[in-house]
Parts: C-alpha cells; sequence; structure tokens
C-alpha cells in the first residue's frame, strides 16, 4: 500500500448519481492484487473532513484505476466537482479479494447499487480469462442503471419497479440460476440487506458464496479499529487480532458467507 | 544572525528520558507501531505510545465503532486489544529492533489491574521506556474514567505505580474533568514524572435522515482538530500549576499545532487522529516543525516550552 497523488483522467456520469472516475496511479494499479479491493481518497486538502473515503476499485490496470461511486453526501458531491487533469491523493491498493475461482464452479455475480464495482472488476476477470458465468444487477429503478440488459450474455437486470428488466430484487434471477446449476458460486457486493438475504439463501442451499461488505470505515489500515463486523468464528483471524470482531479493512472487505454475520 | 544552515536542536527531555524529537503518536491511533511500516519510518518519531493494554484481551464494543464529525471524529473503541500476555509475546520483541523509544499504554478497570500489568512487564526484560496511563477513556463503562476525574484516586493510582517501576510514568488525563490541573497536581504529588493531556472529549453524533445515533454506545470520544482549543487550554492550565512536563495531545497535524502546544506549556506532544488520514504525517510534522523553528529562528525547540504571550 502506498500514497500517490493521482490525477484525473476522466470523471463522468454513468447514470443518476451514479459516477465513474478514472485516475492515472501507477504505483497503486500496479499493486493491485484483483478484484475486491479498495483505495482510500482524499476528497479534499481541508482538515474539516479529516477522514478519506474508501472506495471499490471498478477496474485497474496499466497504471489506471478506476471507481465508481453514488452521489451520497459532500464527499461525493466534491468529487464529482473534481475535473480531468485534478489531482487526489489516494491510499491503496487495501483490503483483500475474492477468491480464484475453481474451475468447476459457475461463478454468479451480484452487484446491488454502488456494489457494482468490484463486481465489474470481477466481470472482466472472468471475461478475460475466458470463464462462463452470469452477473445480476439490482436496482431501484431503469434510472440507476448503466449496464444493458442482455438475458441472452447472461447479464440480467432487475429493478424494484420493474423500469427495466425483472421486476423484483436479485434474488429472482439469483435463485432460478444457482437452483438450475448443480455447483455454483457466488459472488457479491451491495447493500447490507441484499447481502444478508444472499447470505441465507447460499447457506440454506449449501452454496459457496463470497461476500464484499460495506462498513463505516477511518484509516483502511487496522489503526484506528474501527470498521469492525462481527464475525462467526476465529478461523479467519488475520490481523485484527479479535475473534468476536473482524476489522473489515484489513481482514475484508470480501468475507466467505458462513464466517459473519449481519448485526 | 545565526547560521540558517544548522537546523534547529529538536532534542527534548522527560525525567531521566532524551527524546530525538517531541514529535509522538498517540496511544490507540497507531496501532502496535508495526501495521503500517510502508507508509511510515517510525524510527524518525519521537516515541511511539502503543494501544491501551488491558490484562486480558479485550473484544471492544459492537459496530458502529466511529463516525466523522465537522474537523474530527467520534470513536467508540471500547479499548479493544491483545492483553499483556501477547502484547510481551508477539510485540517487545518487534520494538528491540526499532531505535525509537517505545512508551506503553494501560488501561484497567481497578488499581489491581493496572499494578499486576505493571508488574508483569516489570518481570520481563524489554526496551519500553515507560507507561502512559490511560485513566481517561470515556468509552468503557467501569473504570478508566472513574480514575481520571477523582483527584484522591488519581493519587493512589500513581503511588501505587511509582512504588513498582523506575520506568517513566505518565498520567493521561481527561478534558471531561471540571479542574484538570488539580488532577495533574495530584499526579504529579504522587509521583508521575509526566502528565499528557487531553484525551478525548465526551461527544455525540445523530443523523438526521434517520433519526439514529451514529454510534453503538451513543456516547463517544471526540477528537481531531475540533478539540485543538480544549487541549491547548487544558495544557496552559496544567503548565500554571505543575513542574513536571506536560505532553500535549488533541488536533495536532501540523508542525505549527506542534508549536502552538509547546507555546501552551508542553514539552512534547502526540499525534493522533491525523494517523488516520495519513500514518506517515509525523515525519511531515517533524520536518515542517524544524522549518518553523529555523524561521523563527530558535536554535533548540525547548526555547517555545511554555513561551506563549499572553494579556494577563
Amino acid at each position: 500500500m502506498i500514497i500517490e497523488r493521482a490525477q484525473i483522467i476522466t470523471n463522468r456520469k454513468l447514470a443518476k448519481d451514479i459516477w465513474k472516475m478514472k485516475f492515472d496511479t501507477p504505483k497503486i494499479a500496479k499493486d493491485v492484487k484483483g478484484a475486491g479491493q479498495f483505495i482510500e481518497i482524499l476528497t479534499t486538502d481541508h482538515w474539516q473532513h479529516p477522514l478519506r473515503r474508501p472506495m471499490s476499485i471498478a477496474s485497474f490496470g496499466e497504471g489506471v484505476v478506476s471507481i465508481i461511486y453514488k452521489l451520497f453526501g459532500e464527499s461525493t458531491l466534491r468529487l464529482s466537482q473534481k475535473r480531468p487533469g485534478d489531482f487526489l491523493e489516494l491510499l491503496g491498493p487495501l483490503g483483500n479479494t475474492f477468491s480464484e475461482w475453481n474451475n468447476d464452479s459457475y461463478p454468479i455475480l451480484i452487484g446491488g447499487g454502488v456494489g457494482l464495482a468490484p463486481i465489474l472488476n470481477l466481470k472482466y476477470a472472468c471475461d478475460h480469462h475466458n470463464i462462463e458465468h452470469t452477473m445480476i444487477i439490482g436496482a431501484k429503478n431503469a434510472e440507476e442503471h448503466f449496464i444493458r440488459n442482455e438475458p441472452n450474455n447472461q447479464i440480467f437486470l432487475t429493478t424494484d419497479d420493474g423500469s427495466i428488466g425483472e421486476k423484483g430484487t436479485v434474488m429472482g434471477p439469483l435463485e432460478r440460476i444457482a437452483l438450475s446449476n448443480t455447483n455454483v458460486t457466488i459472488y457479491a457486493c451491495g447493500p447490507t440487506a441484499m447481502l444478508k438475504v444472499i447470505k441465507s439463501f447460499a447457506l440454506d442451499h449449501n452454496i459457496q458464496a463470497q461476500l464484499s461488505v460495506e462498513s463505516y470505515m477511518g484509516c483502511g489500515v487496522g489503526l484506528c479499529q474501527g470498521c469492525a463486523i462481527h464475525r462467526k468464528n476465529s478461523t479467519i483471524n488475520e490481523r485484527s487480532y479479535h475473534e468476536k470482531f473482524s476489522l473489515v479493512c484489513v481482514d475484508g472487505p470480501v468475507y466467505d458467507a458462513r464466517e459473519i454475520y449481519f448485526g | 544572525m545565526r547560521e540558517k544552515s544548522i537546523l534547529a536542536d529538536l532534542k527534548v527531555s522527560i525525567g531521566k528520558e532524551l527524546f530525538e524529537n517531541p514529535v509522538w503518536v498517540a496511544s490507540g491511533t497507531f496501532g502496535y507501531g508495526t501495521e503500517a511500516p510502508e507508509l511510515v519510518d517510525v524510527d524518525r518519531l519521537g516515541a511511539i505510545v502503543t494501544k491501551s493494554i488491558t490484562r486480558h484481551p479485550r473484544e471492544g464494543n459492537p459496530p458502529p465503532r466511529i463516525v466523522e464529525t465537522p474537523s474530527g471524529m467520534i470513536n467508540s473503541i471500547g479499548l479493544a486489544n491483545i492483553g499483556v500476555e501477547k502484547y510481551i509475546k508477539d510485540l517487545l520483541p518487534i520494538y528491540e529492533g526499532l531505535s525509537t523509544k517505545v512508551i506503553m499504554n494501560i488501561a484497567g478497570t481497578d488499581i489491581q489491574e493496572y499494578v499486576e500489568i505493571i508488574e508483569m512487564m516489570e518481570s520481563v526484560s524489554s526496551v519500553l521506556i515507560g507507561y502512559e496511563i490511560n485513566i481517561s477513556c470515556p468509552n468503557v463503562k467501569k473504570g478508566g474514567m472513574e480514575f481520571g476525574v477523582d483527584c484522591d484516586m488519581t493519587a493512589t493510582l500513581t503511588e501505587k505505580l511509582r512504588d513498582i517501576t523506575e520506568r517513566l510514568i505518565i498520567m493521561k488525563l481527561s478534558p471531561n474533568v471540571s479542574d484538570i490541573a488539580s488532577i495533574g497536581v495530584s499526579a504529579e504529588n504522587a509521583g508521575a514524572d509526566a502528565v499528557s493531556a487531553i484525551n478525548t472529549v465526551v461527544g455525540m453524533s445523530i443523523n438526521a435522515k434517520t433519526g439514529m445515533s451514529d454510534i453503538y454506545t451513543n456516547y463517544g470520544g471526540l477528537s481531531g482538530p475540533a478539540i485543538k482549543p480544549v487541549g491547548l487550554a487544558a495544557v496552559h492550565k496544567l503548565h500554571q500549576k505543575l513542574e513536571i512536563p506536560i505532553i500535549g495531545i488533541g488536533g495536532i497535524v501540523s508542525g505549527e499545532d506542534t508549536a502552538e502546544y509547546m507555546l501552551a506549556g508542553a514539552t512534547a506532544v502526540q499525534v493522533g487522529t491525523a494517523n488516520f488520514r495519513n500514518p506517515g504525517i509525523t515525519e511531515n510534522i517533524i520536518d515542517s516543525l524544524t522549518l518553523y523553528l529555523n524561521e523563527s529562528n530558535r536554535s533548540s525547540v525547548t526555547e517555545l516550552i511554555g513561551k506563549v504571550h499572553t494579556y494577563s
């Protein structure tokens, strides 16, 4: 992990309140190990906001890292006002990655809301390695989607109001596809409510699932101990020293569904 | 004219210890000093104060534990730590290899716990040069804070610890009291080598949109630049009453902040929340403090201590 002052290459709106920013950041890009990792962005040099903002890496390679972010508050609004050529200070890459898939297992990639970023990153990896897979993306309505609904290419969109793709949550396509294949692995990132349902589905059907979780985060490197999540046992104790809690920044953000509790 | 090319002397002493510079890292904001070797050269620091250790490991408080607030943050970690045995086994050997000075922060729920921890530490050989005694954590239900708000309890605890160690004893004071100087005097009279001030200020954060409290324990410790004025006032008040050195803490992010704390009366400072933004920020602070001293034509950082100009 390093701190790098990175130049913004592009910063554009993808859908309602969803933006993508691309950085020229050779040192960090070179260090990225895979989908799931994140960076911490200093959104202002002023101390009115002392903490960086964690953002999942949506793609990386050839000196470039991109993020997808949702306008949520003052900090993300400030990000959206940045222009190509501006600089931002990044810390990264941080956290762990989705584990390597095994060849016998069919990957189902699920992204909810802005949780799409690491899932897209994983999709690039699947495409690159010619691994057949399904991707399911959920959002509230068509305005929030920026990917095309292509059921024939195994890309399924869902919306709460049915304005594009299937009406309902990601669970519709997930149940259908997961239960019609004998050996699948779920890779998911999104709001806690979504991960909670996916977790219990996976456990009920004895399906492997790797979940990238959200947590309010401070330093991103294990110093502040702020981003704790309830853990099920001590088998994944790496750097955060705890048995009951795990620090998402150093042990996560990707966990086996069996290893964590959602409060 | 003083020769500009000669860098100002940053050395300061506390008790029998001489520190290369007055910029330390505060307990609980730098882990055990081993977390981010890529981002900071700990050997450049005046000292590291390691995360609070209790007799037995503690899991800490459930999430949410932190939230950013204007120019600061609130935390309620709840003294999550590995316990003394693991500290001795895993960390002391690592500290052997550092050239910076290491101070162990200790927390307990009663006097016996503090005594037991120091007895255990004194029974093994280590490079530790001292103990910072946390009598001021706002985030644990029992103990901690109760010592920090009571002069007699502070004195009794300090005396007991003084009896069992020759190493530095630094009592870490709470700002959540009506008269911080009187607590400092109690610590000094009972044999403390120094006091550090301030620990975090009790605070709360509420999300108007959801109506929820932002922290699981509701109240947490406010830190960061937001509390710098509180820390400066505490250090200045302590300096009026104490002979022993004061270590200033609270919202320090730059060399100038360090200078301000020293002008108020601090002999050294600890950098806390700023480490969360940049674990290597203390190195920048040391550089900018050197620049400040050279530009203000001072040959030693000690020339700053307590030299604030006041109106009365």
